[in-house]
């Protein structure tokens, strides 16, 4: 093949994908009845209450579960031009559960992974083609906890000498508000930022039959490039 | 190829649901630090089997605690958690003077490091059960070593080449004895209360400088001090009357004011086993421990009346598994479980475990 005609070749396929890309721009609005994804990363940031483990163990033993980072990835579905619903999945964070409390200075004692599918209701507002549309949403979480780790402090704090202590985070339904907003990029591209709370108690156990309660209550903070078909 | 995204998310979807299966695990169970060995000085409180010898070990005796499978003391428990050889007595011996108990003479055990022996003071050679003591206290028949600490610290040294390597674990603690000897010198008058107190002050600084003179001083980098644990708040003394438990606790706090002060500025880890036993004393249900105030064992049934001896066979009747004496003094294995635990949260605090 001619240099000459490889650069043809190229134009050629520049072109074909532009005009699919202006088919499905024909109807790129955030308007009812229309379809969005996006794909990006999101921090989760936990704000945990601790109750106490439960004996036998140092009084006001507590727990904290530090921040974790991952990519996610959502769908949406336009039922009108400002009501949505949003499915929300993120690949699984893993997050380092800490002594706090009585506990405090111990450093890490596990960690344990989640993924936290969502399904929101929102309204945004604007009109469908604006530049600018920020929105509001209300929605259903499933924290799925999952992978469990202890460590060796976990086995010296609770039966030192003894087998391995192993923790189970038990799963949890929770409310989650959200606040975000998109920004027009080029055709049919977005671009998403988003911040919510979730509302989740669980309550994990260890494998000497000690458990503690918490209270997650984590905020999210994400940002996404979106695709509007 | 609206159709091919819904495929493409829905199949990441499932992927992210399938590798959310996996199930959890130990985790990294190695401590911070990488321990050789560990060595215990102190007393029955850390003493792994040095009079398991003669009849003492044919009834399946040797430590302080409810003698079985599960009678682990806290230095056994740490050792396990470090992953160091399980602790074996550096000396073993028994000078008695009981028929049915033939005497054995004292050896010692190349490559063992747990120098704790039963009895043992900080610096007076004859404690508890020493057979100095006898006849004027009966239980000196028995013959224990005693081997104070002082001496303890000084054999490893001669075996070890005058020198910690630096990635020993080492333990420290002692105290209680001082307390009996001492206490016993007030009921038989032979010295004041405030002698007493006095003697045990003496203790706890002596105790200190061989800490920082001939531990710290000598390479070791990683050592435990344990101080003495109220000695009021035993079984022992709930048979005793208000004043002297009062004169016990000062004991016990003047002597760990002389250990602290002492170590001041020494590069150890003091762990208060004082504060520990008044916060135990205070919540048992906090630690779990059924019963505080009782022994578990039942030393009517005991070829002499000490946990030395105590098995799993000559406990009361009812479950004493959560109860924290095994005698008057000395823990249960769940007794040493919650101080191991307490030990431990320290040392992982300060980065060692």
């Amino acid at each position: 093949m001619k240099p000459d005609s490889q650069v043809r070749m190229c134009v050629r396929t520049l072109l074909t994908a532009s005009a699919l890309a202006c088919a499905a721009g024909g109807a790129t609005a955030q308007s009812a009845g229309h379809w969005m994804v996006k794909g990006g990363f999101n921090g989760i940031a936990p704000q945990v209450k601790s109750g106490d483990l439960s004996p036998p163990g140092l009084p006001g033993s507590q727990v904290d579960v530090k921040s974790a980072n991952s990519v996610i990835a959502s769908a949406v579905y336009m039922l009108t031009d400002h009501v949505s619903f949003e499915a929300f999945i993120g690949l699984p964070y893993k997050h380092d559960v800490v002594g706090a409390g009585a506990l405090s200075g111990v450093g890490k004692i596990g960690s344990v992974k989640q993924v936290s599918p969502t399904i929101f209701a929102q309204y945004r507002f604007m009109a469908a083609d604006a530049g600018f549309r920020p929105y509001l949403g209300v929605g259903l979480t499933y924290a799925h906890f999952y992978g469990e780790e202890g460590s060796g402090a976990l086995t010296a704090l609770t039966n030192p000498g003894g087998p391995p202590t192993r923790l189970s985070a038990e799963s949890a339904f929770g409310v989650t508000l959200q606040g975000g907003l998109t920004v027009r990029l080029n055709g049919p591209w977005y671009l998403d930022v988003m911040v919510s709370k979730s509302f989740i108690k669980n309550s994990t156990r260890l494998s000497t039959g000690q458990s503690v309660d918490t209270k997650l209550d984590p905020v999210s903070t994400g940002l996404s490039i979106g695709y509007q078909f | 190829m609206k159709k091919n995204i819904r495929i493409w998310a829905f199949s990441a979807a499932a992927s992210v649901l399938l590798a959310a299966c996996g199930g959890g695990g130990d985790g990294d169970q190695s401590a911070k630090v990488k321990y050789s060995t560990l060595v215990t000085f102190g007393d029955s409180l850390s003493d792994v089997g040095t009079y398991a010898v003669s009849a003492v070990a044919q009834v399946g005796g040797g430590k302080y605690i409810v003698n079985g499978a599960n009678g682990k003391n806290w230095t056994e428990l740490l050792a396990k958690q470090i992953a160091v050889a399980a602790p074996c007595a550096a000396q073993t011996g028994l000078a008695s003077v009981i028929p049915g108990i033939p005497a054995v003479a004292p050896s010692n055990h190349a490559g063992c490091t747990s120098y704790a022996q039963g009895g043992a003071r900080v610096t007076d050679p004859v404690g508890p059960g020493n057979i100095n003591t006898y006849p004027a206290d009966p239980g000196g028949a028995l013959g224990q070593l005693t081997d104070p600490l002082i001496n303890q610290i000084n054999r490893h040294l001669a075996a070890a080449g005058g020198s910690f390597k630096g990635d020993e674990l080492v333990t420290v603690q002692a105290g209680g004895n001082d307390v009996f000897m001492n206490l016993g010198a007030v009921s038989a008058q032979l010295q004041t209360p405030t002698q007493a107190v006095t003697a045990m002050g003496v203790a706890g600084a002596e105790l200190a400088a061989y800490v920082k003179n001939l531990i710290v001083a000598k390479g070791a980098k990683y050592v435990v001090v344990v101080n003495l644990p109220d000695v009021s708040k035993t079984p022992f003394a709930y048979t005793l009357d208000a004043p002297t438990q009062g004169l016990i606790q000062t004991m016990s706090t003047t002597f760990n004011a002389q250990l602290a002060a002492g170590l001041s500025g020494v590069d150890v880890l003091q762990v208060d086993a004082y504060a520990q036993s008044l916060d135990q004393a205070a919540k048992p249900a906090q630690y779990g421990i059924s019963n505080g105030t009782n022994p578990a064992c039942d030393l009517a049934k005991t070829i002499f009346a000490s946990s030395l001896v105590c098995t799993e066979t000559t406990l009361i009747a009812g479950d004493v598994s959560k109860y924290q004496f095994a005698d008057g003094v000395h823990p249960t294995p769940y007794g040493y479980q919650l101080f191991a635990q307490f030990v431990s949260s320290k040392m992982i605090a300060k980065g060692w475990l």
